[in-house]
């Protein structure tokens, strides 16, 4: 396609990036420079973007403040690694089952985990909370697992399976004829050729775990020492004071592992979303 | 050993028959052809024998075994695929081990067999790359080499060649011929280029609509087609059918009229009465002449295309069908919209009945056909 912009157009659309990008990337910088300030300049008025005794203090003092800082970071990190290992080892095998086997009720089953979908996980809470209770799974990691991974495996399968009907079935045939049964075809044949497609999915699965612990953890669990880090940063919420700058200084290191995850594997994620689009 | 039964072979989707009872024996070493227009069944029969699809009905026997039943792997065969499905992640050598990997052979074994059959399709520098790396060509024959070392009694093949170009084609059309020598293997190829029909097969199975429509070497399939269909279906340009009277029938042949008045005795076993019946004339493109001949047909062409050793005419006629064609020898003078006299020769017709079903010629398969030939 060959299209040259005008000076004018150029400018137009460079000027809407920018506002979405002030809009997403504001609350960003803005709890970066508060993590910087001193407490006592953070409400100045008029608002000033550099106050005098900028430093990076708060990095340093937040893990005396909360000693169990580092806990509660590895506790999310943690909470959202297995409930994506474990919304994996289900998703993939109902994802293929899905794409490729005729069975009854087959589209029904997949209407339903779209329904599914359309819950939010705070509607069940109170139901989740008596199950939890009546079974003494209260205050355990499997308390805020377990329903992090049902949450998870609907969008996946989904995912998962528009990428998996993508593969041409001839692969499958050739292994099947080559003497390869379901299990194996599927080990060394469809997941490795689908890699990309389970990339996707993890992201997904560990973004979405990573973000919605807060509820389920604030519910199901009381014992500090399990808490993950959204439920943490509470203990920087004074009697009388919020320490904001070690808060955002927490909060934006807490971000970190999905940084990382994301910048990791994020080439995948083009390459997942795009591939089957043109033919090769 | 390679041996192949269909006894009345069936498929159903549902209420449709796609499959309607298929009779057909592979002897072993045979290379197989079945031919036919799109959404004849062939592909689908292949994959019947391959074990891809259930059997509706009738039975399969590979070696006096009926596998009706069978998964693939049991029945002794081994498949190429049209889109060679290549495992993309695997190098040209584990795609080629992979039916013995899934066997768990040892390695040395697999070594062995691998490079033996690399060796055989020129591969041996190839083995590292990945399939993406590789021409369509070579591709090609990794997917064979993959059949290769199963040392299966039957190979399938479902229309390997149509992804390549029309030069590789013919390479490879050569090369596989070779192969078929060099395994002593049995293969059943499909295909719906007649052209690798004709150049490759001991027998072509022309299929139309689930049924077979004639089984038979390429020059029988040529010179004595059994009905319209596969007259019509093999020869390139296709086969001009002119609507004709029967008059009489003797020994040397049946006299018919054409539409212009003029009678012809065309070369078919005697019948009994034709007198008055509607019959169809054939004639292939490339026996018309602009010579002397028993009879002859005005035709005025539309479209002329002068290809130096042939001329090609394109015309409509009174009593065909379609468009008419002929071939001529070397720059023949034809001129669109000028009438040109076309002769035909009563040995070279054909003819059928109403029911689209010839009369057999009395030509010798033996006479035309150099296998047949003892010389």
């Amino acid at each position: 396609m060959l299209h040259k912009y005008r000076w004018y157009e150029y400018v137009l659309i460079y000027s809407g990036v920018a506002v979405f990008l002030t809009f997403v990337l504001a609350p960003f910088v803005e709890a970066f420079v508060v993590s910087l300030r001193p407490l006592s300049s953070l409400f100045s008025i008029p608002y000033r973007f550099i106050t005098d005794e900028m430093s990076f203090d708060a990095y340093f003092t937040m893990w005396q403040n909360v000693p169990l800082l580092w806990m509660y970071m590895l506790n999310s990190f943690f909470i959202a690694t297995v409930v994506t290992v474990l919304g994996l080892i289900c998703i993939i095998p109902a994802a293929y089952a899905f794409s490729r086997f005729e069975f009854p009720a087959r589209n029904t089953l997949l209407g339903l985990f779209i329904a599914v979908n359309m819950f939010s996980g705070a509607v069940l809470i109170i139901p989740l909370f008596k199950l939890m209770q009546q079974y003494g799974l209260l205050n355990t990691y499997f308390a805020m697992i377990a329903p992090g991974t049902a949450f998870v495996i609907p969008t996946g399968i989904w995912l998962l399976r528009s990428y998996l009907v993508r593969i041409p079935k001839e692969l499958e045939e050739a292994a099947w004829v080559d003497g390869a049964g379901k299990i194996y075809t599927l080990v060394r044949v469809i997941i490795p050729v689908a890699l990309p497609g389970i990339v996707v999915v993890t992201i997904t699965a560990f973004i979405t775990a990573y973000a919605q612990q807060f509820i389920y953890a604030l519910t199901f669990n009381s014992v500090n020492e399990l808490n993950p880090l959204p439920v943490g940063l509470f203990q920087f919420f004074g009697r009388q004071s919020v320490v904001w700058n070690e808060l955002m200084a927490a909060s934006l290191v807490g971000i970190l592992p999905v940084l990382f995850v994301y910048v990791f594997l994020q080439r995948y994620i083009v390459a997942g979303l795009t591939a089957g689009a043109v033919k090769e | 050993m390679g041996e192949l039964q269909l006894r009345d072979v069936r498929k159903s989707y549902g209420q449709v028959e796609v499959i309607k009872g298929v009779d057909l024996d592979v002897d072993h070493g045979e290379f197989i052809v079945f031919v036919g227009p799109s959404g004849c069944g062939k592909s689908t029969l292949l994959r019947m024998i391959a074990g891809l699809e259930e059997i509706t009905g009738g039975d399969i026997t590979i070696d006096t075994k009926v596998v009706n039943n069978l998964p693939p792997v049991k029945r002794g065969i081994a498949m190429v695929f049209q889109s060679y499905a290549l495992y993309p992640h695997m190098s040209v050598y584990e795609n080629i081990a992979f039916p013995l990997r899934v066997e768990r052979l040892p390695n040395d074994k697999v070594e062995e067999k691998v490079q033996n059959a690399a060796g055989i399709l020129q591969l041996t520098e190839r083995l590292q790359h990945k399939p993406g790396e590789l021409s369509g060509g070579q591709r090609q024959r990794v997917a064979i080499g993959r059949a290769i070392v199963r040392e299966p009694s039957v190979f399938l093949f479902d229309e390997p060649l149509s992804n390549l170009d029309a030069a590789l084609r013919a390479e490879m059309r050569v090369e596989l011929a070779k192969l078929h020598n060099d395994l002593d293997a049995t293969m059943i190829y499909v295909t719906h280029d007649q052209v690798e029909a004709m150049t490759m097969a001991d027998r072509i199975v022309v299929l139309d609509q689930g049924v077979i429509s004639q089984v038979g070497t390429p020059l029988e399939l040529y010179h004595k087609p059994q009905n319209l269909f596969v007259a019509g279906f093999i020869g390139n340009p296709k086969m001009n059918f002119i609507q004709v009277t029967g008059k009489k029938s003797g020994e040397d042949g049946v006299t018919v009229e054409l539409p212009s008045g003029q009678e012809l005795t065309v070369k078919v076993k005697a019948q009994g009465d034709v007198s008055g019946r509607s019959l169809k004339l054939g004639i292939r493109p490339e026996h018309l002449t602009l010579g002397a001949a028993d009879a002859s047909i005005d035709v005025v062409p539309n479209v002329v295309e002068h290809l130096g050793i042939h001329t090609v005419t394109y015309s409509s006629v009174a009593g065909a069908s379609s468009t008419f064609c002929s071939v001529l020898q070397g720059s023949a003078p034809a001129k669109v919209g000028v009438a040109v006299a076309t002769g035909l020769n009563g040995a070279d017709c054909h003819l059928f009945d109403e029911n689209g079903n010839a009369f057999e010629r009395q030509v010798s398969i033996a006479a035309l056909d150099p296998a047949e030939m003892h010389i």
